[in-house]
């Protein structure tokens, strides 16, 4: 029997152009174009036809990729390069060819249990709200503890009784976790837009981390938020993680539109903040721009947060974070940052705040703390939008 | 006798500790082939040289071990170059990718042969300048494969190519020397030997580049594109001989033949032509109240070749609209079929009705979609075979029209190849357009800096075989 990708053709779309090589992370940092999306289909194709055997090299390409999807967007050949990675990771980590960290396995496990993630986490929330960050790739916040999401928004909806069109807000598992006060942001800027906020209560995990680490588990999270979204009578499912946004995209598709936050709040019109002291610097997570093939942040509602900014150098090109990726290859990750962090040493503005709109962005942008000489703060373009009096106090 | 590889590699290693050496089966599967995907060759070894110094004791050693020698850029080629045609070594580039200087006064920078065309774009556009030369690669394709392979582009109709630009070249030669062939102080000084015509365009086959001097030019303050469609090939015939006649002179005049149309207005790329139309896109630029002045006369020479659609702008965004359905073309051929032949023949203008004609009567007997792209101000006519390498009888028919279509531009009295090179796709063409004599006499340019074909064999000429 021949190969899955080859049967479906996926493999032989790519005509080795090689207009990939330029947007590729690994093979800008290593030269090598076995590191590249057009050396990786090579290697994937010369194994499912046969013509090269099992390598351990092939396993070690396979495992380099960020998953950044900057080749699909360059790619005149449209080849579905995510889907094919996906399917090979997936493939590669059940025949015992790569294994992730025992951290991420173990959490790839709980992340299918919220309620008991969100039980377990709650300590790291606890410490975080009282101003201790442990960890480099934790950036500083106050999430709330114990009250959830969902039962915020319910509150707030109730209080301010929004008439505006009505949007699925997904929540996350690590963002709810641990991030909360991002997921707080977010219903509150929407219903502060007039914006109705509704929670599906049995969401899940939206699969980015699965698919990230090639473990099982990725079709049972599509199916259960499929049950959890689509019987719900919204304009849209929205998502405040570009990863996140990406894989229920992947899921709901075509039964019901999914977007961005920001872009959903830029195509609605947006609150403006007062003008406000110091200087942005926007930096566009991969899976908006190149895997959502969104054209960026709406600029509208960057003016809207009140503060002067630019986009960062590069703006496109990836951090390193890669969902997973600077644990799984913190070396490649490291490197890949310290490059794209640099301009902080010599950018304009005081203070400086590197946004984003990716919470796993913004875990490694707060690690490029010890890499630049001077203090930056790192936060969601949503935080900035915040409205500076809660309303629901 | 060639020595084991493991002694080759460990003679790498001490000899250019910085660099990387592979020789992993699957490290060498990437390496396989360049943009002509179809044809694959695999290496022995791939070398990555970390700098200029590195990469010329790499040469001396891969030298002394007799093994054959492959410069590579970034692999976008088109003819089968910067394979490994004969197995041996495969040095890449990707490590060299310094620009090492921009003259703001001299007009020219300096480059090592790993810079990317868009990489340099980038860091001259706060001066002013630029480097014309535009390969639709430009994003991805080196410095080092376009002096290889004399590259051109869309714009070169004006602006000429790449040896217009080449001020000086660094070249590793054979023993790991290195020399320098002209240079920004056009031959004199310190590059007083300025042979540097005779090593553009020599695909690899004379030395390893490692960095080079290019002529720059000022951006042009202002561009103006234009859009027209035809019924029928004598009215487009029409507009290319009154706009190469023009003296708004313009930077550029692109082609697509009615099928190429076709291919486009039915895919997800489309823009709205008349299908069973040619299209024509061209662009006039230079200072602002020069051009404004001759954008009506040039939208008239479209008209009064029988065009009832021009189209023009200065707009940043519609120009890109005007170019869109030209520049779609290269990624709907990859979406369309698992593989495709482009090929690279220049043509007199007035052939040109000729020669479609063979295409579409050899394609059409074959079964084989052919969709045609021209630059066709310089007479640099690219048809494109789509088919499947995975079935062979569809490889040979493509090649047989290739070679039937090669043999027709010969007798019209074209040439070979505009921008793509010869590489090995089209070497055993060679004999059809030069005799003996001529053969003899551009063999023996190698043979002085390459006697035993060591670097890049099979190239070019297919004579060329490296014999250790």
């Amino acid at each position: 029997m021949s190969h899955p990708l080859l049967e479906k053709d996926l493999l032989s779309t790519c005509v080795h152009c090689g207009f990939c090589l330029e947007v590729c992370p690994t093979y800008r940092l290593t030269g090598d174009e076995n590191n590249s999306p057009r050396g990786r289909l090579r290697l994937w194709r010369e194994e499912a036809a046969g013509r090269l055997a099992r390598d351990p090299e092939t396993d070690f390409y396979t495992s380099e990729c960020v998953g950044c999807l900057a080749c699909e967007p360059v790619c005149p050949a449209g080849v579905a390069y995510g889907d094919i990675l996906e399917q090979t990771r997936h493939e590669h980590v059940s025949a015992g060819r790569f294994h992730p960290k025992p951290e991420l396995r173990l959490a790839a496990q709980a992340v299918r249990y919220p309620a008991l993630f969100n039980a377990a986490l709650a300590p790291a929330r606890a410490l975080r709200s009282l101003g201790f960050f442990p960890h480099p790739l934790i950036f500083p916040g106050r999430p709330h503890v114990t009250e959830s999401t969902a039962a915020y928004a319910r509150r707030l909806m109730m209080l301010h009784k929004p008439t505006g069109p009505r949007v699925a807000l997904l929540t996350g598992c690590l963002m709810e976790a641990m991030f909360r006060e991002i997921n707080f942001a977010t219903v509150r800027v929407l219903i502060d837009n007039n914006i109705q906020v509704v929670i599906p209560d049995e969401q899940g995990c939206c699969g980015a981390f699965h698919e990230h680490t090639g473990l099982d588990g990725v079709d049972e999270l599509r199916e259960q938020n499929r049950r959890a979204f689509l019987p719900l009578a919204v304009d849209a499912a929205v998502s405040n993680s570009a990863g996140c946004g990406l894989a229920l995209k992947k899921t709901l598709a075509p039964d019901m539109p999914v977007r961005d936050v920001l872009e959903f709040l830029g195509e609605i019109g947006i609150k403006a903040r007062e003008p406000r002291g110091g200087r942005v610097y926007v930096d566009l997570p991969c899976h908006l721009v190149h895997g959502q093939r969104s054209p960026g942040i709406p600029a509208a509602v960057l003016d809207a947060t009140g503060y002067q900014w630019e986009l960062a150098p590069c703006a496109k090109d990836c951090c390193g974070s890669g969902g997973i990726y600077n644990i799984q290859k913190p070396k490649n990750a490291r490197e890949i940052l310290a490059k794209k962090s640099a301009f902080l040493n010599e950018a304009e503005g005081d203070p400086i705040i590197l946004a984003t709109s990716n919470h796993v962005c913004m875990m490694q942008w707060n690690s490029a703390k010890s890499l630049v000489k001077r203090p930056f703060r790192v936060a969601h373009v949503i935080q900035l939008l915040d409205p500076n009096c809660r309303p629901s106090k | 006798m060639t020595p084991p590889i493991n002694a080759v590699v460990a003679a790498l290693h001490r000899a250019a500790p910085g660099s990387r050496v592979m020789m992993s089966p699957a490290q060498m599967a990437g390496y396989e082939s360049d943009g002509l995907g179809y044809k694959s060759f695999r290496p022995d070894l791939v070398v990555i040289p970390s700098d200029a110094d590195e990469l010329a004791q790499v040469v001396r050693v891969l030298h002394d071990a007799r093994v054959p020698i492959c410069l590579r850029g970034a692999g976008t080629s088109l003819s089968g170059g910067p394979v490994a045609a004969q197995g041996g070594a495969i040095v890449h580039t990707s490590k060299l990718r310094a620009i090492r200087e921009i003259s703001l006064d001299g007009f020219w920078c300096e480059v090592e042969s790993g810079v990317n065309l868009r990489q340099l774009d980038e860091a001259l556009q706060p001066s002013g300048l630029c480097y014309p030369p535009d390969p639709s690669s430009g994003p991805v394709c080196t410095i080092g494969g376009n002096v290889a392979s004399n590259a051109g582009g869309a714009h070169c109709f004006r602006y000429g190519v790449t040896s217009n630009y080449v001020l000086g070249l660094e070249v590793v030669l054979l023993d790991g020397s290195t020399h320098r062939f002209g240079g920004p102080a056009g031959g004199n000084g310190p590059w007083l030997e300025d042979w540097k015509r005779l090593m553009i365009g020599s695909e690899g086959t004379l030395g390893a580049f490692t960095r080079f001097w290019l002529r720059l030019t000022p951006r042009p303050e202002k561009v103006w594109t234009f859009r027209a469609t035809y019924p029928d090939l004598q009215s487009t015939e029409r507009a290319i001989h009154g706009l190469v006649r023009h003296p708004a002179f313009p930077v550029a005049i692109e082609l697509m033949d009615p099928r190429a149309v076709a291919l486009v207005e039915t895919s997800s790329m489309a823009v709205g032509l008349p299908k069973g139309h040619f299209l024509i896109v061209t662009e006039i630029d230079g200072p602002a109240a020069l051009v404004d002045l001759r954008v009506e006369s040039v939208a008239e020479v479209l008209r009064s070749a029988g065009s009832a659609d021009v189209l023009f702008s200065d707009k940043a965004e519609d120009r890109e609209n005007l170019f869109k359905a030209r520049k779609a073309m290269g990624g709907l051929l990859g979406q369309v079929s698992p593989d495709f032949l482009v090929q690279d023949a220049v043509i007199p203008k007035r052939a040109l009705a000729n020669l479609l004609q063979l295409i579409y009567d050899e394609a059409d007997r074959a079964g084989v979609p052919a969709v045609t792209v021209m630059h066709a101000g310089d007479g640099n006519l690219h048809p494109n075979f789509l088919f499947d390498s995975r079935i062979p009888e569809e490889v040979k028919k493509v090649e047989g029209i290739s070679k039937r279509l090669m043999q027709r531009v010969v007798e019209v009295g074209g040439a070979l190849s505009g921008e793509h090179g010869i590489g090995n796709d089209k070497s055993a063409y060679m004999p059809m357009v030069f005799g003996p004599e001529s053969m003899h006499l551009q063999l023996a340019i190698p043979q002085i800096f390459n006697p035993r074909h060591q670097f890049n064999p099979m190239k070019v000429f297919t004579e060329r075989r490296f014999v250790a």
